[in-house]
């Protein structure tokens, strides 16, 4: 096993004279298996990386603290983290929460402005607040500057309107990644939502994938109806900002519905046009007959837990919580396929809300340009491939990693997750209109969408209700 | 004590007579240090209930004086946390109160069977409320909860539990029931324990129904530790948080979002520092004004005790 | 004879109902403890099942297999951190609220009354109102995330509550033993630190104890100030929820082990708690 044979091998990959797949071969052949060939490559392109034009080394024997969420991205970090302390001799420690509390951490964590935490895992609605709350670093300073950032960060591999949903230039109403935006967080991995279903189920009972939403609405019934122990469709019900972004945002969105318009240069809440009262009627009747019994508890853990043990057949939730649980030791493991969904019948295309992991530096970190280091590598392209490949760094943001052959190969024993995410992706963006009160009004409108499901308010009632509440915050604040 | 204080004075008298007035502040005040440390951020938390106060508005903050106070009064929504918030501490003080009795008359008598059940009993006490909501809610779970199992064995089908807005509140209310229960029986037992027995032997002794000893013997002795028990735990009750937080976070809807649970989400999830202080405050105004009642009240059984024993 | 026979086997009925309640979740959850998260997921639920020591031995050996690999846990030190914080604070509470309810008991001092009903009135305070300020600048005094600081916090719970309890016993007890100390020419300190204390040892026992539970059962304290270099159990029985599963063998594991320590102190003191809470509470 001669290394000087691999590094061989690696420079003569790098330098586009072998391809990847017959690099993997070679690398085969002299006993260096595919998961530690990801790693040299990793740690030759990290030195690729470092080779660029910044000095790496700048901050060697220092210590940087990460605030991360416990989640499978991020255990795809500490995974290759060697390769960055080797590439800058940076001293990396992180805490970690569960989600249940992390967001509140982050929060109080920044209010704190403690200069504990360099950088930290975020959601883009989140910087929402901590953005116009100045607890945050606006990257681009960072991303267009040649003396800390590597001419190979290849920023713009980095999709299109991923990019675009990390940034807002904190006036209400703007689009997010217009001119004058400001580039909050860098993405780190993302989900969309569409639908996954099993196969066995929907096989025993003789029904086939649903086309659209009033399509899902009858089948999920009838399964629901079939009186086998299992239930149509899960989607998210709890009293939070979760329940509104995953599919019912999605099919919202497909609608064509807004949740806010500008109406005389103020924003308006949209939520109670006729239009969307059907919508909402609709959804709370899927829910109703085919969704599941404690609907109002149902969080990400639930609905994915159901699916995976077979106690459901469809959720309209992200692609990667259907990915989970078509692997490990599932009950339904290898039952299950992911296709996209179109819910308006007369819509042709998807229009997935996204929701992305992203990566964001405290305003009141004292290493800012060492955590910018940190942020650079584990977004870069090389981070990004070895966690689609080695670990769960799904789906990654950039476009070039989707077309990797290992990654696309990987996803072959998940029927239709390829297909779903190349149908879905050209339309896959945030479709909330940003404003600093997200948290509070997502809350809100779960919390009417809990009381309409239980029949406590007629729809039409609640919606309004719901909008006059939210316009008279938004004049509070003065927005 | 005034033979204390004689004793005292005659020490003191070689120490000088300012060391024996100083003497009881010096031994209270570091105890007071400590809590006066603790003041700051009270004082810290009115000035926040007097500004709008948004951490992602850093701009507008400014001071409103008593605005958030006036908006909390004009939103239907604060008037249900109070109505919710007082409806919890009702039914569960209510609902413990008996049963703790209940139980407490049951393990009156002495005997290893009585005693060994006691001890049982402080095993809920000993689970964190955080954690006991964990637990309940890993039993009624729809589908493989064993509670929701059995409920479902006796023809109750799909009992919602804590999803539905008509059993959430039986929800919270049996887990906190099932936490508490204990104090209070523990505090009643020592109670009826403690009871001296003439009174009883005499009724007995003249043949009192047995009613009648309960109601108008046991209970009225029993008054100053029903009255310890119902107000520490009323107090309590109004400011819960763990229980309900974990088990719906304040809902479903708006049936659970009791003060302390929707003060939390304005602080922590929407960042409304004002509006969450004023809630806050309003609280501790409720709870002092009950709790200056309960310790008044406990002072003035006290010495009447101190007087009849 | 059948009259007090149908009542005896009523209250032993009754009785049984009563611990079946109280008992039942806890035994629910011990049996979940030795089950794979596949056994529990089962609908409908059974008795019969293969235990499994495994998720006991994640929490103790700091590592959990989930379908994605194996992830660290740290409940090892959620339980230290849990008995280190509750155990100092509780200490220090004896050491400010002994001398301080002393104090109460034996001297008429003018704002005697009202220093205690304001120490007193702390324990009523919402956790929250504290919380808002404290969160906000608790790192520019360099409290965030250290134990210290986190004692400290904790006082508001156990101060109010020891103070209370052993000032009601030290009421209790005869000042005429002190007295005659006294007048051998005993300075109040060894009046104090000999025959008074030694006296209250029930109350103080109960009131520590009573304080430890307390302590040990915060949530909100640290999960707000804190990092999870401090985390208790409390905050870290939710570390099990992870993205790819919720991992309810482990859960209901961590929870056995989070009753056990204040259990096992419980037991050792439980005679002084019935004690403590009564007399010292109420009596006076």
């Amino acid at each position: 096993m001669s290394s000087r044979k691999q590094k061989e091998l690696i420079r003569a990959y790098y330098e586009n004279k072998i391809g990847r797949r017959e690099l993997l071969e070679r690398m085969a052949k002299i006993g260096v298996g595919a998961a530690a060939t990801g790693f040299l490559l990793n740690a030759t392109a990290t030195k690729t990386l470092a080779a660029g034009g910044p000095d790496f080394k700048k901050f060697k024997g220092k210590s940087i603290k990460l605030l991360m969420n416990k989640h499978p991205y991020n255990d795809a970090i500490m995974k290759n983290l060697d390769n960055f302390k080797s590439m800058t001799g940076l001293n990396v420690t992180s805490d970690v929460f569960p989600e249940d509390v992390y967001f509140d951490k982050v929060t109080t964590a920044l209010a704190s402005k403690g200069s504990q935490y360099d950088a930290f895992m975020t959601g883009a609605y989140q910087t929402w607040k901590y953005g116009p709350a100045r607890q945050i670093v606006d990257l681009n300073q960072f991303i267009k500057d040649p003396k800390v950032t590597s001419p190979t960060y290849n920023w713009n591999d980095v999709t299109a309107g991923l990019r675009a949903s990390d940034a807002w230039d904190g006036k209400a109403g703007s689009q997010l990644g217009g001119p004058g935006a400001k580039q909050w967080a860098i993405p780190l991995g993302f989900e969309l939502n569409n639908i996954a279903y099993n196969k066995r189920i929907l096989g025993e009972l003789g029904i086939e994938p649903p086309k659209n939403l009033p399509d899902l609405i009858e089948k999920a019934a009838k399964i629901s109806a079939a009186g086998k122990g299992y239930y149509g469709v899960g989607v998210r019900g709890s009293r939070s900002w979760a329940t509104i972004h995953p599919g019912f945002l999605s099919a919202y969105s497909n609608y064509g519905l807004k949740d806010f318009t500008m109406k005389g240069g103020k924003l308006t809440p949209a939520m109670n046009t006729k239009e969307s009262k059907e919508f909402h009627k609709m959804w709370i009747d899927m829910i109703q007959r085919g969704g599941p019994k404690n609907w109002t508890s149902y969080t990400w853990y639930e609905v994915g837990n159901d699916l995976g043990a077979g106690n459901s057949a469809m959720i309209f939730d992200a692609d990667i919580l259907g990915y989970f649980q078509n692997s490990g030791d599932t009950k339904e493991k290898g039952n299950l396929a992911y296709m996209p969904f179109t819910a308006n019948p007369a819509a042709t295309k998807p229009t997935p809300n996204v929701w992305i992991w992203s990566l964001a530096m405290s305003q009141f970190s004292k290493m800012k340009e060492a955590a910018w280091f940190f942020i650079q590598w584990a977004t870069g392209t090389e981070n990004c491939t070895f966690g689609a490949v080695n670990a769960d760094l799904i789906d990654p943001v950039r476009d070039s990693t989707w077309k990797v052959p290992e990654f696309q190969k990987r996803l072959e024993s998940y029927p239709g997750y390829l297909n779903q995410f190349q149908k879905s992706i050209g339309q896959s963006q945030i479709y909330f209109t940003p404003q600093q009160l997200f948290p509070e009004f997502t809350t809100d409108w779960a919390a009417m969408l809990q009381q309409m499901y239980a029949k406590e308010i007629p729809v039409d009632e609640g919606l309004d209700k719901l909008a006059a509440g939210l316009q008279r915050k938004l004049r509070e604040v003065g927005i | 004590m005034a033979d204390v204080q004689t004793a005292v004075s005659a020490g003191a008298k070689r120490k000088g007579i300012s060391f024996q007035r100083a003497l009881p502040y010096l031994l209270s005040l570091p105890a007071l240090l400590v809590c006066i440390g603790i003041l700051i951020p009270f004082v810290t938390a009115i000035i926040y209930a007097l500004q709008r106060y948004n951490l992602a508005f850093p701009d507008s903050r400014a001071f409103i004086w008593f605005g958030n106070f006036v908006n909390l009064a004009r939103d239907p929504a604060f008037w249900h946390t109070v109505v919710v918030s007082l409806e919890y501490t009702a039914l569960t003080v209510g609902v413990e109160l008996l049963l703790g009795l209940g139980i407490a008359l049951l393990l009156q008598e002495r005997n290893w069977v009585n005693d060994a059940i006691s001890v049982l009993l402080i095993l809920p006490l000993m689970v964190a409320p955080a954690i006991a909501a964990l637990m309940w809610k890993l039993m009624t779970n729809p589908n493989f909860g064993v509670l929701s199992y059995l409920v479902s064995l006796a023809g109750v089908k799909d009992f919602k539990w804590g999803s539905a807005p008509s059993s959430a509140m039986f929800t919270v209310v049996l887990v906190d029931t099932w936490v508490y229960t204990p104090f209070i029986t523990i505090l009643l037992l020592a109670g009826l324990r403690a009871l001296p027995k003439q009174p009883f032997e005499a009724a007995e002794l003249d043949g009192v129904p047995r009613t009648f000893v309960f109601f108008r013997i046991t209970l009225p002795m029993l008054t100053p530790y029903i009255l310890t028990a119902s107000l520490f735990r009323m107090l309590d009750s109004m400011q819960q948080f763990d229980i309900i937080y974990s088990m719906t976070q304040g809902g479903p809807g708006d049936t659970l979002t009791v003060f302390q649970v929707q003060a939390y989400l304005e602080a922590f999830s929407f960042s409304n520092i004002g509006r969450s202080a004023a809630l806050v405050i309003v609280l501790w105004a409720i709870t002092y004004a009950l709790s200056t009642v309960f310790i008044k009240n406990w002072l003035k059984l006290r010495a009447r005790a101190h007087g009849t024993t | 004879m059948n009259k007090g026979l149908l009542r005896r086997a009523i209250r032993g009925v009754l009785l049984l109902v009563v611990v079946f309640f109280f008992l039942f979740p806890m035994f629910w959850v011990l049996l979940m403890s030795f089950q794979t998260n596949q056994d529990i997921l089962r609908t409908p639920p059974s008795l019969t099942f293969t235990p499994t020591i495994s998720n006991y031995v994640a929490l103790i050996s700091g590592e959990i297999q989930t379908s994605v690999g194996t992830l660290p846990v740290y409940y090892m030190k959620n339980l230290w951190n849990s008995a280190f914080l509750s155990a100092c604070a509780v200490a220090l509470s004896l050491a400010l609220g002994v001398p301080a309810a002393y104090a109460f008991a034996r001297f008429k001092f003018r704002l005697g009354e009202d220093i205690a009903f304001t120490l007193l009135s702390f324990r009523f305070a919402p956790p929250i109102l504290v919380l808002l300020p404290l969160q906000l600048y608790f790192q520019d005094i360099g409290l965030y995330d250290t134990y210290l600081g986190l004692v400290w916090v904790y006082q508001l719970i156990t101060l109010p509550l020891i103070l209370w309890i052993v000032r009601g016993y030290f009421e209790d007890i005869s000042p005429d033993i002190e007295h005659a100390y006294r007048l051998d020419g005993h300075s109040w300190f060894k009046s104090m630190w000999k025959i008074a204390i030694p006296l209250a040892r029930p109350g103080i026992a109960a009131a520590g104890l009573l304080a430890f539970i307390f302590a040990w059962n915060s949530f909100i304290f640290a999960l707000v100030l804190g990092s999870s270099d401090v985390q208790p159990v409390t905050v870290g029985s939710l570390a099990f929820m992870t993205a790819s599963g919720i991992q309810y063998g482990t859960i209901a594991a961590s929870l056995v082990l989070s009753v056990i320590p204040t259990l096992v102190l419980a037991l050792y003191t439980q005679r002084y708690l019935v004690e403590g809470l009564s007399l010292g509470a109420v009596k006076g």
